[in-house]
């Protein structure tokens, strides 16, 4: 029942419509960024207003009295100088109100700069089956105001010219994707026109052979096997992408690897045209991951260096561990509880004062010493040890 | 013959609370959209449009004077079932026609594939409504509204109170629905 009572509040007890109580002039304008603009709030109705208790905001903020102008009893002016871009995409909300607050009218500013040539236009092909191209804005004056962008391509020699429908905006730029009848063996002019209400800019001419431009999927079943019981190889194996298994060309390839808790990759570059590679020089007992990406360079022809597909899910495997000597001399275990090396220690000081006559301080050399003669001593038995430091 | 007729509509009445059920569900589901793709919208059309206490003053347009949510409480109790769901299908009539609008006319991207998305959501809950009246044996009469030419600022202006009043309509119609299923009960 409450809510209802609420309900009947939200019925509006004013209210006119916008247009019958003032009008500002111009209505949506369209200017460049650092122009100047005189507005005029026009009060069409009798409301008992003066012009010169009205005021003005612009984004919500309002704006200062002295740039006013009270032209006559029912007309207020104010001049906007140095306009900078318009705060969003639907135009900057300029508005007069009546002293108590209320909005009286309102206009939208559209300020922005006319569009610069698109830039960094540059296109892949995704298996020779289709040409997305990405492109970027020529200015930042162009993105306070709505500016369309139109990807268009040719093939040279040909005179239909084609658009690229439905562009999307990313992070950097924008893109497109032409996903018909992408046609090989003759070369693409793509360009980007830019428009907007202040004005239009076309991109260079970019020219490309869709084969120079071509991307693959990365090469499937990658696979990491140990060799027999060498602890510092892993074995690499995986297949060319599947979607290019029937066109001839001669991808090559590139490995990565980094250590399981180490963000750093280490490349194998030159791997060739094999499909396996070996690895050599790792560290026993670790978890290596494994990630393999192609090229396909000198596809039907191509001359160009070929573009890097995407890497490969990581494969994983580790090397087999080595014996208890090298366990030993790798670092030692983050015990990082304190009763365990407290306990090293108290048997470390034991062996020193047996060991070391006349010495009242302990070096590292010695504590190395120590290390290494109790490697030494790792067959006998503990207690062995034990007794022989508590005398 | 009388045990077929009184077994018959009762029937009937069970569908229809199950249909009148779960348009209360989607009332609820669109409130909520709502709620996230109005202040997205606010924020696209600049401050002060999204400041907490920013009020323009209402339009006159069609679809901000009929019909409208607030109606005072003895005259919304009162109504009969189908003056109830036919003020709920008017008004949905009009309001999806002008968040259409609004999409059309927004030049965001992404804003627009989400207020076109919650079209279809509104569309739906309007297919609802109708099915509803044609299974209770009551007519539907839909007429098209005219739209105004207007400036950007005024079209503004009319956005802001288009959300609120389908606001306020999504939040009365979850009292309707549940209104409507107790009356068919008994």
């Amino acid at each position: 029942m409450i809510s209802f009572m609420f309900l009947l509040l939200l019925a509006p007890d004013v209210l006119f419509s916008l247009t019958h109580v003032a009008v500002i002039s111009p209505q949506d304008p369209i200017l460049r960024i650092g122009s100047s603009l005189t507005a005029t709030c026009t009060l069409t109705t009798e409301l008992g207003l003066h012009a010169g208790s009205l005021y003005w905001t612009l984004n919500g903020v309002r704006l200062s009295s002295s740039t006013y102008r009270t032209v006559s009893a029912n007309i207020l002016t104010i001049e906007l100088h140095s306009l900078n871009g318009s705060q969003q995409k639907s135009g900057d909300n300029l508005m007069c109100h009546g002293p108590d607050g209320r909005v009286l009218a309102g206009s939208c500013l559209y300020v922005g700069m006319p569009p610069e040539k698109p830039v960094n236009l540059t296109c892949r092909s995704h298996n020779a089956k289709d040409l997305s191209c990405r492109w970027s804005a020529g200015g930042p004056g162009e993105t306070h105001i709505p500016t369309k962008y139109t990807l268009k391509y040719k093939l040279r020699w040909h005179e239909r010219e084609n658009e690229c429908v439905s562009y999307s905006v990313e992070k950097q730029g924008y893109s497109c994707r032409i996903s018909a009848n992408i046609a090989l063996f003759t070369p693409y002019e793509i360009w980007v026109e830019a428009t907007n209400q202040l004005g239009s800019a076309t991109s260079d001419i970019s020219s490309l052979d869709v084969l120079d431009v071509v991307t693959t999927d990365p090469p499937a079943n990658v696979q990491v096997s140990r060799i027999g019981s060498l602890e510092d190889q892993l074995m690499v194996h995986w297949t060319s992408p599947p979607e290019l298994k029937d066109v001839l060309f001669q991808a090559k390839y590139q490995i990565r690897y980094r250590l399981e808790d180490i963000a750093d990759w280490k490349a194998v570059d030159n791997v060739g045209n094999l499909t396996s590679c070996r690895l050599a020089g790792l560290k026993p007992g670790t978890v290596y991951f494994v990630q393999v990406r192609c090229n396909p360079v000198g596809i039907f022809g191509s001359r160009k260096p070929g573009i890097w597909s995407d890497w490969s899910h990581p494969a994983a495997a580790s090397t087999p561990s080595g014996d208890l000597l090298h366990r030993g001399s790798c670092d030692p275990k983050a015990s990082g509880q304190n009763s365990t090396l407290r306990r090293e220690l108290k048997q470390f000081f034991g062996w020193v004062r047996k060991h070391a006559s006349g010495c009242s301080s302990v070096s590292i050399k010695l504590y190395d010493q120590w290390r290494v003669w109790l490697q030494k001593s790792h067959h006998q038995p503990r207690n062995q040890v034990q007794q022989d430091n508590n005398s | 013959a009388s045990l077929a007729a009184a077994v018959d509509p009762s029937n009937n009445l069970a569908s229809e609370r199950s249909s009148i059920e779960s348009t209360y569900e989607l009332t609820k589901y669109l409130e909520y959209q709502l709620k996230e793709i109005k202040d997205v919208y606010l924020t696209y059309l600049g401050p002060p449009f999204n400041e907490k206490d920013f009020s323009p003053p209402r339009p006159n347009s069609t679809a901000l004077t009929l019909p409208s949510a607030a109606t005072r409480l003895e005259l919304w109790h009162g109504l009969e079932n189908q003056a109830r769901l036919a003020q709920n299908q008017r008004a949905y009539s009009i309001l999806l026609a002008a968040v259409r609008e609004l999409a059309r006319s927004t030049l965001c991207p992404s804003l627009k594939t989400s207020l076109l998305h919650f079209c279809t959501g509104l569309d739906g809950l309007l297919g609802s409504i109708s099915a509803l009246m044609n299974s209770l044996g009551y007519s539907s009469p839909l007429q098209a509204a005219a739209r105004p030419t207007m400036n950007d600022f005024a079209r503004k202006v009319e956005g802001f109170w288009i959300l609120r009043e389908l606001q306020s309509w999504l939040w009365r119609s979850a009292k309707d629905f549940n209104r409507l299923k107790k009356r068919l009960r008994g």
